[in-house]
């Protein structure tokens, strides 16, 4: 039994192959590295503005000056068979712009500008901003 | 002294009876004192509805708009004189505002986050 360590302990001790440091990938770096100037700060992200940054969402009516004598503009924003003013939800306006044009459109209906029951024919071809869809 | 902008619509006639009819509506201002700053023509145009005024029903009509500067004293008597006169159909007074600062327009995201908060 001591006799079994004890070659045991002997062969741990001188192994017949003699174990030499295998050359790795890691070694050669650390090998070189080792031997340059400490590592530089160009790794380190350089600070700028996001490359992805997408325009600030705005509404259609962003800097544009709504005015009550601007009757083709107002006539977007009211139906073609009531000539009523649509609401938010589908207008799409912020709330400024909303209350503006809604102002602007009861103001030029009372001043004699604008109609009250209906949509000026001349402008029923207007592009369609509201994107309602009608019943037809 | 305030702006204001007088939006008159006169009654579909010639050319020289409405310079008359302007004429006269802009030696009234000079009289009360007002600082007129021009006079703008926005078209003859089919009224959007009928308009009866002065035992008479119309359909057509000049659009003229006057701007200018007075004091607010004399807004009432001016639109209890032109409502007098036969050839002005609708005279409306209205202040004219300074212009919104437009850095705050458009706070459509704003808003968005304030509902979504909610």
């Amino acid at each position: 039994m001591l006799a079994l360590s004890f070659s045991r302990l002997l062969l741990q001790a001188f192994p017949k192959q003699p174990v030499t440091p295998r050359a790795t990938a890691q070694c050669i770096r650390s090998l070189k590295t080792s031997q340059q100037d400490p590592p530089k700060k160009d790794d380190m992200p350089i600070k700028m503005e996001n490359p992805y940054k997408q325009p600030p969402k705005t509404c259609i009516l962003c800097n544009v000056i709504v005015d009550f004598k601007n009757v083709q503009l107002l006539s977007q924003f009211i139906s073609p068979h009531t000539g009523r003013v649509y609401g938010r939800h589908i207008t799409g306006l912020c709330g400024r712009k909303q209350k503006e044009v809604s102002k602007a459109i009861k103001k030029a209906r009372s001043m004699g500008f604008m109609s009250v029951t209906l949509k000026n024919p001349q402008f029923m071809k207007d592009p369609d901003i509201c994107g309602i869809k009608q019943f037809e | 002294m305030p702006r204001y902008e007088l939006s008159v619509i006169l009654k579909a006639m010639q050319r020289p009876e409405t310079a008359a009819v302007l004429r006269r509506t802009v030696e009234t201002l000079f009289e009360r004192g007002a600082v007129v700053r021009g006079l703008e023509n926005l078209g003859e145009r089919r009224l959007p509805y009928n308009i009866s005024k002065h035992n008479c029903l119309h359909t057509h009509g000049g659009y003229f708009s006057v701007d200018f500067h007075a004091s607010p004293n004399i807004l009432s008597g001016l639109l209890d004189h032109l409502e007098r006169d036969i050839d002005v159909l609708r005279p409306t007074v209205i202040k004219k505002d300074v212009e919104v600062s437009k850095a705050q327009c458009c706070g459509l995201q704003n808003e968005k986050a304030k509902s979504t908060s909610r």
